[in-house]
């Protein structure tokens, strides 16, 4: 593979102070499920940096000063990437965390940088605290524009919250943003997407149950399933359509290099973050295999997700 | 052996006669010379007795200029300078730090030719194109896109950026070698019919879209030459002494050699760095203030440290501002927040608890609230006596907010050139007529005894203090109106705004802001009195240049391109 031929995804991870937000990076980081994951924060000292951040072997860790990225103070982001570009052989994705007053769809623009793809937009909600924040006079706005224009809510302290207040916090967000919700613990395989790199399919054999770790202190979560298929070769168009508009319930991430065969020379990707669905050209075909890999919520049918990808033909 | 004795020479005097002199320190009788010595106001007199006291000589070089003590520009950024690397087209005249007059490029095709100009002037053809100050909004209904810069160059990148620097515009060239084309899904890049995008990048994450040209725009700031210019710029209005509000990454140590180096004896400005630890603070606050404490020492008498910039909200004709109740007049959504209300005090507290000096934007009038009540826990918490932290822009200020700034011992840094560069719009389309006319409410800070100064935050308005003053003792909107008669304040006023009272919120009272002996020697030097002339032509009063530690320095000579 030639160097900067795979675009790095770049996950965007909002939410209000003390969502969870660096919890959870820290809990990615702890379990990167096979992935090398860098992470850019604006400050490092909540961070458990052992050496996780990048591939280990490689012995030292990524420090960005100037990594922050509230919108109107970010041309130094754009040095940033940059710096995170030329590690790009040794990292598999990175993981931004928006500051708790940042709006992370905006953020998840700076994804669409040379080297990058973006690759979801994961907002976290803290059940204990969110009814109150959103009416808050200073910053309710802020709290419900950052859930608002997520592809997945993912509420937090499902560990101390009542019944009570989970049902009341998903009938608040029901409201209020058309994302795809999911109550934490989840498995990095769904609030990053699947490990998947054109060259590597091999590694990832259909059906395999995806790793589980589990956010600090929850319960433990049911499997995932996770279903792969790989594509006899380009594809059509419109298929993609009938594709996309029928997803069955209970997909929460989805990714896919394809050649349509109205563009057979360029690769093209499909991805799904939760509510989210995108059709992009990211560079030329790069003689890897046509593959499609999913993940379902627990208790998902196989059967319905076999009969799903199916569709791409 | 012993040395033979070192024979002592005492520094010289010199001794300036000039038409008028305004100390600004009532204490200090006005006089019609200055003896200076050792870069110092040794004493103010007549010419003779001067010489009879203190020996020296005499230097009739200012016998007819006036002296005022030299401008104090307590809120401007190292862009200032550096911008003028780039070629200009915006709609108003400007003039460069070098004195160059750059015409207003008022049609599409002022602009093709100015940067046609500029493109015959490249000897490499892989040198990128660089320019700024476009405003389409002057051409409402005309699309200017990559089909005009198409028309400069078909080989050569450009980009060119929007007066708002949150915009850019770039050419089919640029385009081509940075893969925009009819695949790019990014936000804020917006596209023709033909489904092609149609050059224009707008907000950072799309302009980034530019790659290595982007970053060449914004990094501009890091030469040596940008600094150089910066002082050009500051020379030929009378500034002796800026404030470099957060711009400069002061955890760089290339970046505080760089100041300390270029801002020799020679140099002929001041600069009060504050170190912007909203965007860099790497290793949390504390960590930081230690740092900035420890960098504190090593000021100069030309470079001082010590100070930290953070910034609460957005602006106001970005519509990012936190604004109260009832929000902008064109209706949308209130702004954002860049530090979250509950955690100011937090992140304040470091800097106040290590005695740095704190200067805060907050442009809406939520913003002050929220920073109000930051202050108050962290003056609650840690009272001290002699903060000087300062609110930066307080646009929207209210006369309580004003009674809460005075009670905590805050200052205020108004904005008053907005009246003039944006009062219009802000009477039409961000806040309507009535808030705008108690925008930058200046005679209130005073009347309530806020220590006040007034800045241009340059390059976002062009540096000069007596354009700043001409705006608050005027208010007066490029369309006639008058936005606010009863916020206008005094010449007296406003020249003590621009020289004492930024000295006051800069902690450098003691050696700048007046004519006083002992105090750097460090004057603008004036073709007219601003005293005498009529206070509508403030603004017009021509700058000869400044001292600078008893070193003259007159302005760029004015060219016209
Ligand atoms: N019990 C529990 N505590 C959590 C959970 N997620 C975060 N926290 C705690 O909440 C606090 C704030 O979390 P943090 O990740 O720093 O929030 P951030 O501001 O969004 O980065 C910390 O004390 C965390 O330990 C969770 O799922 N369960
Ligand atoms: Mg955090
Ligand atoms: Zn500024």
């Amino acid at each position: 593979m030639t160097p900067g031929s795979v675009r790095l995804p770049l996950t965007v991870i909002g939410g209000y102070l003390g969502a969870g937000k660096t919890t959870l990076l820290n809990h990615l980081l702890a379990n990167p499920d096979g992935q090398r994951i860098a992470v850019l924060v604006n400050d490092f000292g909540e961070i458990d940096i052992d050496g996780r951040l990048l591939d280990s072997a490689t012995d030292h860790v990524l420090r960005l000063a100037n990594g922050c990225i509230c919108c109107s103070v970010a041309d130094n982001f754009a040095e940033t990437l940059e710096t995170v570009r030329g590690f790009a052989e040794c990292i598999d994705r990175v993981v931004v965390e928006v500051s708790g007053v940042g709006q992370p769809h905006k953020v998840s623009q700076w994804g669409h940088s040379p080297g990058f793809s973006p690759d979801g937009v994961v907002v976290l909600v803290d059940p204990l605290s969110i009814l109150n924040r959103a009416v808050d006079p200073y910053v309710g706005d802020t709290v419900v524009a950052q859930v608002a224009q997520a592809d997945l809510v993912v509420i937090s302290r499902t560990d101390l919250a009542s019944v009570d207040e989970l049902e009341a916090t998903e009938a608040w967000l029901d409201g209020v943003t058309g994302a795809t919700v999911l109550r934490a613990p989840l498995p990095t395989a769904v609030l990053l997407g699947p490990a998947f790199r054109p060259l590597d399919l091999d590694h990832f054999p259909p059906a395999r149950k995806v790793n589980h770790g589990s956010v600090a202190g929850g319960p433990q979560h049911a499997d995932h399933v996770t279903i792969s298929r790989r594509l006899d070769g380009p594809i059509s168009r419109p298929s993609i359509e009938t594709w996309a508009q029928s997803r069955p319930g209970g997909v929460v991430r989805a990714k896919g290099l394809v050649r349509v065969n109205d563009r057979p020379n360029d690769r093209t990707v499909l991805q799904i973050c939760g509510s989210s669905t995108m059709v992009s050209v990211d560079g030329p075909w790069d003689d890897g295999e046509d593959a499609v890999v999913a993940i379902a919520l627990p208790g998902t049918p196989r059967a319905a997700l076999v009969k799903w990808l199916n569709l791409l033909r | 052996m012993s040395h033979p004795p070192v024979e002592d020479q005492p520094p010289p005097t010199t001794v300036f006669p000039a038409r008028a002199i305004h100390t600004l320190d009532l204490t200090v009788p006005s006089g019609s010379a200055i003896a200076v010595k050792d870069g110092r106001f040794l004493a103010l007199g007549k010419t003779d007795e001067l010489v009879d006291v203190y020996g020296g000589t005499v230097d009739h070089s200012l016998a007819d200029k006036v002296l005022l003590p030299g401008f104090v520009e307590a809120h401007s950024h190292k862009d200032t300078g550096g911008i003028w690397q780039f070629t200009y087209v915006g709609f108003e005249a400007r003039r460069g730090p070098n004195g160059r007059l750059w015409r207003g490029c008022t049609t599409f095709d002022a602009v093709v030719d100015r940067l046609r100009e500029a493109d015959r002037l490249l000897d490499d053809p892989g040198e990128p194109l660089l320019a700024w100050g476009l405003d389409p909004i002057f051409w409402p209904g005309e699309r200017f896109d990559r089909r005009q810069l198409d028309a400069v160059s078909t080989t050569r990148r450009i980009f060119v950026a929007h007066s708002n620097m949150h915009l850019a515009t770039v050419n089919s060239a640029l385009m081509e070698q940075e893969g925009i084309d009819p695949d790019t899904v990014a936000e804020g890049v917006p596209k023709d019919d033909s489904g092609w995008p149609t050059g224009e990048l707008q907000e950072f994450p799309a302009m980034a879209l530019a790659g290595q040209t982007f970053r060449s725009f914004f990094g501009r700031t890091q030469s040596d030459e940008s600094v150089l210019m910066f002082g050009q710029a500051a020379r030929n209005v009378g500034v002796t002494t800026v404030a470099d509000l957060g711009t400069s990454n002061l955890l760089d140590e290339a970046v505080v050699q760089q100041w300390i180096d270029i801002a020799d004896e020679t140099f002929p400005m001041r600069a009060a760095m504050f170190h912007g630890a909203l965007m860099s603070a790497p290793d949390g606050d504390e960590a930081c203030a230690a740092a900035m404490v420890d960098l504190k020492r090593r000021s100069t008498d030309r470079v001082r440290f010590g100070n930290v910039k953070l910034l609460m909200d957005g602006s106001i004709q970005g519509g990012t501002a936190r604004l109260r109740w009832p929000g902008y007049l064109h209706g949308g959504p209130n702004g954002i927040w860049l530090i979250a209300p509950e955690q100011a005090a937090e992140r304040i507290g470091p800097y106040h608890r290590a005695g740095l000096l704190v200067h805060t934007h907050a442009n809406g009038d939520q913003a002050v609230d929220a920073l109000l009540d930051a202050f108050d826990q962290v003056q609650t918490a840690n009272p001290l006596p002699d903060h000087r932290h300062t609110i930066q822009h307080c646009q929207m200020t209210t006369p309580g907010q004003y009674r809460r700034m005075k009670a905590l011992g805050m200052c205020a840094n108004v904005f008053s050139n907005h009246t003039w560069f944006w009062g219009d719009q802000h009477r039409a389309i961000t806040v309507g007529p009535d808030r705008a006319a108690r925008m930058n409410a200046a005679r209130t800070a005073l009347d309530i005894g806020v220590p006040l100064s007034m800045h241009s935050d340059s390059p976002v308005t062009p540096l000069g203090p007596l354009h700043v003053a001409w705006a608050a003792i005027n208010r007066q909107t490029p369309k006639g109106e008058i936005m606010g008669e009863h916020e206008r304040v005094t010449v007296a006023e406003a020249m003590h705004a621009v020289t004492m009272g930024a000295a006051w919120q800069l902690r450098m009272d003691d050696v700048i802001g007046s004519i006083t002996p002992q105090k750097f020697a460090d004057c603008a030097v004036l073709e007219a009195d601003p005293f005498e002339v009529d206070p509508a032509e403030l603004r017009d009063i021509p700058v000869w240049g400044t001292m600078s530690g008893g070193v003259l320095h007159q302005g760029s000579p004015q060219t016209d391109a």
